[in-house]
């Protein structure tokens, strides 16, 4: 394979891997944090991009769609956080109870989209900056793909210096740790739980935002890569937010060369290396052994 | 007592009109349609037009002054379908079955259908095999099957694009996409086509990224590149390949669901122009009075235009409503079966000169293809960009082929 051909098909990769990421770690923030297997984050996702398509339709701007949309899909977070999740904190079969009450907010939502913007496709364009591509070396890279790169390495070095250099992320990182101590040592639990969910799905929203210039804008979108979100999560580590950044390079890459290798097989492929994760090292690759959570 | 008895029979005979229109028959109809996700638009786009149906079936009037009715469910998955399907017939004494945007549903609804001897009009769903190696007497289509599509793109391929050998594939990894890969190679081969097939890409159904698939499309440098996708899936691929730059580096070809009016209005002024698609209806084509006003009547009725979906629904309606008048009532199940075979129906889709029918020996409806490429047309807002340009293909040139019926009986079984 010459050069070009693997840089081409690397840079495709990265892209693909960079959504995966920044709708994943979303996901296993939540369940890291906050100890909820969050099946509706894909709504959130969803909801992002239609309050960016609606800000759009009234100011005809992409950056403040983008900000209103992470935004607005955080609020609306938090908001079910505080008013459905926590009250299935602590209880027993807390598991079964929030696969429900998350799987039927994505069916409410999901008919909620319906309801507000009709069924029809919507279309969410690129800002006129971002337009067309350039040619690295002989490869063509469109302009959008290199921004959705950069906007995911942003996020990793913020994420990197929120969670280890300020009060606040060491104080989320204790919370997924114990947060009864937390507790005991005077911290308020609930509201780091909110704001977390909050964050999380904000990312989410940006995701959503972020893909809908290359994607479809229609109700039922935001379930489509939850499997692969969840693929993300399993090879990285339930609840790694670093483990979610490998996970999603791993699946982007090994789709990205699978397709052009044996494109036959190229959606087993992700299914293969989960299962090999699963075998070698269960716990996800960057997930430590679980030991004193509660 | 004589006049209490001639004040009775007059008010009975005042009553006797209105117990005749009280009492008239409502044959109902069971239909199952994608109402929710990403085909939700398509259950919704065939409501729409099931209504305009009904308003004018109605008005025209039916033997009997009976009424029809429709009844929609969202069809979920094929066991869900299947047991409403059921339901309509056993609880609601629904007289037929409607409908259906997945062809994995329509296969498991037709063996409800013949099972209980209740006839079934397929709507929207295309894979051939319901009117081929799966064929059962009691299913009719209202809308054309993907062979249809595929036999008329491989004349096109053939007459109307020069100087090309390499040929490339991606679609949804389903019987749908699938099955229309198969199709065009066959319709090629029959054809006398000399071609080499260059990649096949199978990406799952609803894939929200198509990067890897495009880039590695680019490397393998066809000259023609058919898509198979419907829906979103088409308008993800074509934002997502635009800046690549494919389709200056090979004709793109996209002739059984790609120019569909939703992938038209949500592609706006992001849809490339002159590349080769076609659909199931097209809202520009024909320019006859009938399209206009099936076109304008939706419009009017939902404030945006039709995709595809609606004129099957519209179309299978009306195909109901003249079996009925044929036959005279809605119980005789097998006249009505006869009714229906080859049976002629003005559609929207017809051009001047032409009457589609329903082919006696499969009950699919036999139309003719028009393949066009996108030029800019903005009266069907938002769309910017529509087809022009169509060639027309023959309906009797594109079905029945039995010759294809075996071929596809050998591969897929019965």
């Amino acid at each position: 394979m010459d050069i070009n051909t693997f840089l081409a098909q690397f840079v495709s990769g990265l892209s693909v891997a960079m959504l995966l990421f920044l709708i994943s770690s979303g996901l296993t923030l939540i369940f890291g944090v906050v100890n909820v297997l969050n099946f509706a984050h894909g709504s959130f996702y969803l909801l992002g991009t239609y309050f960016a398509y609606q800000l759009m339709q009234l100011f005809n701007n992409f950056w403040v769609g983008l900000l209103v949309g992470a935004i607005g899909a955080g609020i609306v977070g938090m908001v079910i956080e505080i008013l459905f999740l926590r009250r299935i904190y602590g209880r027993a079969q807390e598991g079964a109870f929030q696969l429900l009450m998350t799987f039927a907010f994505i069916l409410i939502l999901d008919d909620v989209v319906k309801f507000i913007w009709g069924p029809e496709y919507k279309t969410i364009p690129k800002p006129d900056s971002l337009m067309g591509s350039f040619n690295m070396g002989s490869v063509m890279v469109p302009t959008y793909n290199v921004f959705i790169i950069v906007v995911g390495l942003l996020v990793v070095l913020f994420a990197w210096y929120f969670l280890t250099k300020t009060d606040t992320g060491k104080t989320v990182r204790a919370s997924s740790l114990d947060r009864v101590m937390l507790g005991l040592l005077g911290t308020n639990v609930p509201m780091i739980m909110t704001l977390v969910f909050g964050v999380a799905t904000a990312m989410g929203g940006l995701a959503g935002v972020l893909a809908a210039p290359l994607r479809t804008v229609t109700p039922g979108a935001g379930v489509e890569f939850i499997i692969d979100s969840m693929i993300v999560v399993v090879i990285g580590g339930f609840g790694n937010f670093w483990g979610a950044l490998l996970g999603a390079l791993i699946i982007g890459e090994v789709l990205s060369f699978g397709i052009l290798w044996m494109p036959e097989l190229a959606t087993v492929l992700t299914f293969i290396v989960m299962i090999i994760v699963l075998i070698v090292k269960p716990e996800g690759l960057l997930a430590k052994k679980a030991v004193g959570r509660k | 007592m004589k006049r209490k008895l001639i004040s009775l029979l007059l008010v009975l005979a005042v009553l006797a009109p209105l117990t005749a229109v009280y009492g008239a028959e409502t044959i109902k109809i069971g239909a199952l349609y994608t109402m929710t996700g990403r085909g939700g638009q398509y259950g919704k786009d065939s409501e729409v037009a099931i209504k305009i149906a009904l308003d004018e079936v109605n008005a025209k009037g039916l033997p009997g002054g009976a009424k029809l009715d429709v009844i929609i469910t969202d069809d979920k998955n094929p066991q869900y379908a299947v047991s409403v399907a059921k339901r309509y017939i056993t609880d609601e004494k629904c007289k037929f079955l409607f409908g259906i945007i997945s062809t994995a549903i329509g296969l498991a609804v037709t063996e409800v259908s013949k099972e209980h001897k209740v006839i079934f009009i397929g709507t929207d769903h295309a894979g051939t095999d319901l009117t081929a190696n799966k064929f059962q007497k009691y299913y009719f289509r209202s809308s054309n099957n993907t062979f249809q599509s595929m036999m008329a793109g491989a004349y096109y391929l053939k007459d109307e694009v020069k100087n090309w050998k390499k040929i490339a594939y991606i679609g949804p990894d389903y019987a749908y996409g699938r099955d229309q890969w198969m199709e065009l190679k066959w319709g090629l081969d029959k054809l006398g086509v000399k071609y080499q097939v260059v990649g096949e890409y199978w990406p799952k159904l609803y894939e929200p990224d198509y990067t890897s698939y495009i880039t590695a499309i680019m490397k393998a440098a066809p000259d023609i590149l058919v898509n198979g996708m419907w829906g979103g899936d088409t308008v993800s691929f074509i934002k997502q390949a635009k800046p690549y730059g494919l389709f200056n580096k090979m004709k793109y070809f996209h002739v059984d669901a790609g120019g569909n009016y939703e992938a038209l209005a949500a592609l706006g002024a992001d849809m490339p122009e002159g590349i080769i698609m076609s659909a199931r209806h097209h809202n520009n084509w024909p320019d006859t009075p009938a399209n206009k006003a099936y076109v304008q009547k939706f419009y009017k009725a939902a404030g945006r235009y039709p995709s595809y979906a609606a004129e099957g629904a519209y179309v299978g309606v009306h195909m109901i409503a003249e079996a009925i008048r044929k036959v005279g009532n809605a119980n005789d199940t097998e006249a009505l079966v006869k009714a229906l075979e080859g049976m002629k129906i003005q559609t929207p889709e017809d051009p001047p000169g032409f009457t589609s029918y329903i082919d006696p020996k499969t009950h699919q409806i036999v139309q003719i293809q028009a393949i066009g490429t996108t030029v800019k047309n903005d009266k069907f807002p938002p769309a910017k960009y529509m087809l022009g340009n169509f060639k027309i293909y023959p309906a009797d040139k594109l079905w029945p082929s039995f010759e294809y019926i075996d071929y596809m009986t050998k591969v897929k079984g019965k």
